[in-house]
């Protein structure tokens, strides 16, 4: 992964500096509570229901085993022995004190962590797909385009100040495992007719109250161009996107309101003005960049390990129920990638404490080369184990609550903090997902419904990505009451969609009752092999509509 | 008003702001004139050739200043609100275009956007005397690595 060097370090000094200054400054009541807060944003730290909360950078969702023995470390020395992941694959501390947080950016900082622009109207962590790198059928590996990103987007004087929050997804293969499409901006790595790398580039998707598909800007933007590109979209964006409505004040929205092949237009016209300029991209930088996601020394023998490992599956169903859920093919012989679950039964999706944390740091350096990812679905991954020692890695996640073998189903789910923790909110979320996981416990019926996405959020900011998930949970306020709505065939994948409302809100006991009408709909309607989504789509929601909102009789 | 040119409190300021009706008290003078007043009186304000400045905020024609950059001396460039951040990318422009006279923020400008300013080609700052302190001009160099490339270096840090 991507190590700093002398200047990488000293920028993030110099910004916990900078900040430690700024909440002086605020403290001694120099700097006006608003303004304050666009500073503290910038630096991640919101004020939350009961306290602040600090949104820590986690680039592309890359972590060294060193950098997660810290987070434990701050989680137990200046938080309540938790912490939580983010659908931008960042870490959120839920209690930090004001005062405390130039330290713990100090301590982020020794190990190469910081919280810069997390949040705020501002260029946010640039995501992508959590199996980068050991995809067989990738076009290229997209962490390099990432930290590419990443320095760019690092304290850009011009736009700081944007007119709304901005998010760059990067994919690397066929397939979307980022959300791409319902990014600011997707960026797709293909080949062009004379097999050049380059990338198709999407502009203007979101979520939000007002859910877009991204539209194509640039079938083909080559490699070198990348920078100058994205720094056209930003300039045109910050000069023209709206500033008098918040929530009209996104990316997608001007798009939308000009017309992509307007909005193309202006970008075509700006670009051309710096095409050619100092940000036109080197070969020598992009190698650069590229040497620090060398493949791993990985072992020529791996594959020896597969005859015990077949042996293991044979006699344990339990490890073999997680290991046909839970780790997925690596495109080195003998390797399988594990994703650590951060959704076990009744827990907050998505938390994890500090002796978890140090477990999976253990886990990183025994097996894994140091290495650990975060996902956008709010769970961890150990990218490169031998099949040798699945077994090995299984008991010790098992014995500490990390191998639920849900990923990919039913209680794989997204759900952003709700009410519990958040001042946006409108409901909670948390209850709701305890009833889900009460109602929906049994494994061989969840392994039977198989690959679904159920994605909950708390309020219309959605969070949680429910408009994207094959079944989306919206709460909602009803003169005081936690009420939920639900979406039928959403998608955030390469076949991206937002799905449609059923119909009217259901109470808050009712929801998981209401979930397993839709799925009885799916499994009477399936066809063989055929997932949830794919069911919706072929059948529409009538069938779904008929029969969650029957009359009782 | 505290005005910063160049990280240094200046106390002479020689150029003076008029409207449409102070316009004929000051024949001679250098002056600075609102966006609309130049849009209306283009033609008089362009022919003579006294020192001529334009102040223009994120809503107003900002090709029409790019128009006429040959006659003016500086730009002054209003932040009605410090979130509004159209002005960083008017000075860019500004710089990108060749103009090297003074660049100059008003309104809800403060010491924790100066850096940025600076690096987007402002050269000078006028600060609400409640918003300034004897650290204000500490704060250029608080941050001394830069990735991209700006008005103040165009090349990223990959070509330094």
């Amino acid at each position: 992964m991507y190590q700093y060097n002398e200047q990488d370090q000293n920028l993030v000094n110099q910004r916990v500096e900078q900040y430690r200054d700024q909440t002086r400054r605020f403290l001694a009541g120099e700097i006006p509570d608003d303004e304050f807060r666009g500073l503290r944003l910038m630096n991640g730290l919101y004020i939350q229901r009961f306290a602040p909360m600090l949104r820590v950078a986690v680039p592309y969702g890359l972590m060294n085993s060193v950098q997660v023995r810290k987070l434990a470390h701050i989680a137990r020395t200046y938080d309540k022995n938790y912490a939580h992941f983010t659908t931008r694959t960042n870490l959120q501390f839920n209690w930090p004190k004001l005062e405390e947080v130039p330290d713990i950016l100090a301590e982020l900082a020794e190990v190469q962590m910081h919280a810069i622009q997390t949040s705020g109207n501002c260029l946010r962590n640039t995501t992508t797909d959590h199996f980068a790198g050991i995809l067989k059928d990738e076009i290229e590996d997209s962490r390099p385009w990432c930290e590419i990103i990443r320095q760019w987007t690092t304290l850009h004087p011009e736009f700081a100040y944007l007119p709304r929050k901005f998010k760059i997804a990067v994919t690397g293969s066929s397939e979307d495992r980022a959300a791409s499409q319902v990014h600011d901006i997707g960026l797709h790595l293909v080949k062009n007719d004379a097999g050049e790398v380059g990338f198709e580039v999407l502009v203007g998707g979101g979520l939000g109250r007002t859910p877009m598909i991204g539209k194509v800007i640039c079938d083909f933007l080559p490699k070198h161009d990348l920078l100058t590109y994205l720094e056209a979209i930003l300039r045109v964006y910050n000069l023209n996107g709206r500033r008098d409505n918040k929530y009209k004040a996104r990316i997608k929205i001007l798009v939308d309101a000009l017309g992509i092949d307007k909005f193309r237009e202006l970008v075509d016209a700006e670009w051309a003005e710096i095409r050619g300029g100092e940000m036109h991209l080197t070969d020598a930088e992009i190698a650069r960049i590229k040497g620090f996601f060398a493949p791993h020394p990985y072992a020529a023998d791996a594959v020896n390990g597969v005859a015990a490992l077949e042996s293991k599956l044979a006699e344990d169903s339990d490890f073999a129920a997680w290991y046909e859920r839970n780790t997925r093919e690596h495109k080195v012989d003998g390797y399988r990638a594990v994703v650590v679950s951060l959704k076990p039964y009744l827990k907050a999706p998505g938390d994890i404490t500090d002796v978890q944390l140090d477990v999976v740091a253990d886990l990183a350096d025994k097996y894994n080369f140091g290495e650990i990812r975060s996902t956008h679905d709010q769970n961890l991954v150990l990218a490169h184990v031998q099949a040798g020692d699945l077994f090995a890695v299984w008991q010790v996640l098992a014995e500490n609550n990390l191998a639920r073998p849900n990923i990919g189903t039913l209680t794989d789910m997204i759900v952003c903090p709700g009410f519990d923790f958040c001042s946006l909110a409108n409901a909670h979320t948390l209850n709701v997902a305890d009833q889900i996981n009460q109602k929906f416990d049994d494994i061989d019926y969840l392994h039977d419904i198989g690959d679904i996405k159920l994605n909950m959020s708390g309020c219309i900011n959605a969070c949680a990505h429910h408009h994207v998930a094959h079944i989306g949970i919206l709460g909602v306020d009803r003169k005081g009451e936690d009420f939920y709505q639900i979406t039928l065939g959403g998608s955030s994948r390469e076949d991206a969609s937002l799905g449609k409302v059923i119909g009217k809100a259901v109470p808050q006991a009712e929801v998981a009752d209401t979930l397993e009408k839709v799925l009885q709909v799916y499994i009477e309607q399936r066809e063989e092999e055929e997932r949830f989504i794919d069911t919706v789509r072929r059948i529409g929601l009538t069938p779904f509509k008929e029969r969650v909102y029957a009359p009782v009789n | 008003m505290p005005l910063l040119i160049n990280q240094s409190v200046v106390t002479d300021d020689k150029w003076v702001r008029v409207d449409a009706d102070t316009l004929a008290q000051h024949p001679d003078a250098a002056i600075i004139v609102p966006f609309e007043l130049f849009a209306a009186e283009q033609d008089s304000l362009l022919a003579g050739d006294r020192p001529l400045a334009v102040q223009i905020n994120g809503d107003q024609d900002f090709e029409l200043v790019l128009a006429n950059l040959e006659r003016l001396s500086l730009v002054v460039i209003e932040f009605p609100v410090f979130t509004d951040g159209r002005g960083f990318s008017f000075a860019r422009i500004l710089r990108r275009k060749g103009f090297s006279g003074e660049i100059r923020a008003t309104g809800d400008v403060s010491h924790d956007r100066l850096e940025y300013m600076t690096r987007c080609g402002f050269d000078a700052f006028e600060i609400q005397d409640e918003r300034f302190t004897g650290e204000t001009c500490s704060v250029f160099g608080e941050i001394t690595v830069h990735y991209q490339g700006s008005a103040d270096d165009e090349r990223p840090i990959f070509r330094r």
